[in-house]
């Protein structure tokens, strides 16, 4: 990502953010609410206009058509296809987004979505929602996954799980960036963080590559990845 | 594994399956069947009411004509279901994915956006076609009480209440996808339809080109259809319009691409729009599919007419208001313009409703030139002007044949089950389905 700028008017929700993503990596998207992270998001993935900047791919700025090959966008915060069950949720991103239907009892299993499959979309809790919506994003074809708070509704238990599936998808080349608002939940699972903090990035790199940004900046105790979080914005 | 059904397939899926899930297009469906049961009934009592006072000669044969004493009322419950209900079944399948957040899911599928709505517009014309299935019992209804059918004008008719349909689609559409929000869209359909009766009553007043304007409002192009008449120029209206409002639809749910583009481009739409649809306002053709000819002199007098040479030019004393000018217009002018394109008329008035005009000279006169012979005449009937127009060209028509003449089709009926069919089985059929099928 390269100089990405959105600005509403005045407002500069995101001031020329510029990182990198490495192919089969889990990159994790920290910030506090209102950082920036879901525009960020947005303006990646094609559903929001940046003001400036440019997504490249291997040097190459990415075509329209091309990146819509290349990554696919699970927002937080949508209740999709209400009247729909969950089954047919997941056929529908199989058939119309085209995505790999020989992964489809893997995810099912993988996100205990079984006992959901005929519950409709509208009925589920948040949590049952989450996973409905990250089954039909781990589905999709694309070599890049976006997903906006992953770990958003889930209990402790089912955030592992969640993770645990996170990290197989990952290991079979996939490669997940994740927008997510609990440093905890952020520390279990990636490899790499991109800090953003009021529409800038103030940090980017593996935990102990941040630390030694952090150490420093002479900014505080950097132990974990919330101080190091803390330091650095 | 990938599905190996077409992208588009999917989505006319899901769409089907939203409007089944969709509790304003169940209302619809059961308000259908009460609303064109109390128009169908009326009309057939009045109908038979009329017919009861017996004659059947030439003069009269047009009351009893099942087009104009039938349908027309019969189908404008579907216009009023139209104009109010049917853009609120639109309005929630557009502007649904918006809310649910699964267009941002959808438009992830490289589809082209014209695509997504044409697919949109087309279920929705379905779940129309579906919901004016009440419209169809009552023609079976007409036909089992031994009621004269005549099947191009009720297709015509019918095909009226289609267009009008794609029409507020488009519309509903447009709106859906340029506000953020369901009710604002709402809000926007329903001014621009009060826009439209606004331009309709302007029209009424000032007339000139206010009424060009105000013929290519829905309820004016239904109206022409209602009567069984199918004008080009309507036509392309018709066509233009609602490809402006999906075109315009498919720019707006583009959510990645700046407003700036966005704008320019309804912009550029709207422009293409204008272009064809002043174009189309040349086109002079036309076809009268009723039964009694209502939109057309007799075959003589327009065989006559077709022949007269040199230009035709008429100048109407009569202001816009003034109802003997409503009448020269629909019964005269109208049917002398599908036969001769070419003709001029120029109206002439100080005021717009002539009442304070009555008593200055010249006010209701109607001067007829024919190739630069000239005489005026005051009477708007269409036996008078033809009358006129052929003592000016020096012609004589052929004599009508008397066997041509359109003699009606009375019918004394009280509309027996439709009571019963349209207020108590539809409906409940309609309520059976919707729990059955929202599950």
């Amino acid at each position: 990502m390269e100089g990405l700028t959105k600005r509403y008017g005045h407002l500069a929700a995101l001031g020329g953010v510029t990182f990198s993503i490495r192919p089969g990596e889990i990159l994790g998207l920290i910030g506090p609410n209102g950082a920036g992270k879901t525009t960020l998001f947005e303006c990646m993935a094609g559903v929001l206009p940046p003001t400036a900047g440019e997504l490249l791919l291997d040097g190459r700025p990415l075509s329209p058509v091309t990146r819509l090959k290349t990554l696919f966008y699970l927002p937080d915060a949508v209740a999709p296809w209400s009247a729909q069950t969950v089954r047919w949720a997941l056929e529908f991103a199989v058939g119309f987004l085209r995505g790999r239907g020989d992964r489809l009892d893997a995810v099912i299993e993988g996100l205990d979505l079984t006992p959901l499959l005929n519950a409709r979309m509208g009925t589920l809790s948040k949590g049952q929602r989450k996973r409905a919506l990250l089954a039909i994003g781990l589905l999709t074809a694309q070599p890049l996954l976006l997903s906006d708070e992953p770990f958003e509704g889930l209990d402790l238990r089912q955030s592992r799980e969640v993770a645990a599936t996170l990290r197989r998808h990952a290991e079979r080349g996939r490669t997940l960036f994740l927008s997510i608002h609990q440093i905890a939940d952020a520390a279990r699972i990636c490899d790499r963080f991109v800090l953003l903090s009021g529409g800038k990035v103030c940090g980017e790199g593996t935990l102990d590559e941040l630390r030694d940004d952090a150490r420093g900046s002479g900014t505080g105790a950097t132990a974990n990845l919330e101080e190091v979080f803390l330091a650095l914005t | 594994m990938r599905s190996r059904r077409a992208a588009w397939t999917w989505l006319l899926e899901k769409e089907m399956r939203e409007l089944v899930a969709s509790r304003a297009w169940w209302v619809l469906l059961v308000v259908m069947g009460p609303l064109v049961g109390f128009a169908f009934i009326g009309s057939v009592r009045t109908y038979a009411e009329a017919s009861g006072l017996g004659g059947t000669s030439a003069g009269v044969g047009e009351a009893f004509s099942p087009l104009v004493g039938i349908w027309a009322p019969t189908f404008s419950a579907c216009e009023l279901a139209a104009v109010f209900l049917l853009p609120f079944v639109g309005i929630r399948l557009i502007a649904g994915d918006r809310q649910s957040g699964a267009l941002k899911l959808e438009i992830q599928q490289p589809l082209p956006p014209v695509v997504r709505i044409g697919v949109k517009a087309l279920v929705l014309l379905a779940g129309w076609i579906i919901a004016s299935v009440p419209a169809a019992v009552a023609i079976a209804l007409w036909r089992s009480y031994g009621g004269s059918l005549y099947g191009p004008e009720i297709a015509t008719v019918a095909a009226g209440h289609v267009m009008n349909a794609g029409l507020t689609i488009a519309l509903a559409a447009a709106a859906a996808s340029l506000t953020e929000h369901p009710s604002t869209a709402a809000i926007v359909t329903l001014s621009v339809t009060v826009g439209t009766w606004i331009l309709s009553f302007v029209a009424a007043v000032h007339g000139g080109v206010w009424e060009r304007l105000a013929q290519y409002t829905p309820t004016a192009m239904v109206a022409e259809f209602q009567h069984g008449l199918v004008r080009l120029d309507v036509v392309i209206a018709a066509a233009t319009l609602i490809a402006l409002g999906l075109g315009v639809a498919a720019v707006w749910i583009r959510l990645g691409v700046p407003v700036v583009r966005r704008v320019a481009e309804s912009i550029a739409l709207a422009a293409m729009a204008f272009v064809v649809v002043s174009a189309g306002t040349a086109a002079t053709k036309s076809r009268d599919f009723s039964e009694s000819r209502a939109n057309s002199f007799p075959l003589p007098d327009e065989q006559t007419l077709a022949a007269v040479r040199g230009p035709i030019s008429i100048e109407v004393h009569l202001a816009p208001e003034d109802p003997r000018r409503v009448d020269f217009d629909r019964h005269v002018l109208a049917k002398l313009r599908r036969v001769r394109p070419d003709v001029h008329v120029r109206y002439v008035s100080a005021t717009s409703i002539g009442l304070f005009e009555q008593t200055s000279a010249g006010y209701g006169e109607i001067w007829y030139d024919v190739g630069g012979k000239k005489t005026v005449g005051r009477s708007v009937t269409a036996e008078a002007a033809l009358e006129t127009l052929y003592s000016l060209a020096g012609v004589t028509p052929r004599p009508a044949d008397d066997e041509a003449v359109f003699r009606g089709h009375p019918l004394v009926t009280r509309a027996p089950g439709a009571t019963l069919v349209f207020y108590v089985l539809w409906p409940a059929m309609i309520v059976s389905a919707g729990v059955w099928a929202r599950g």
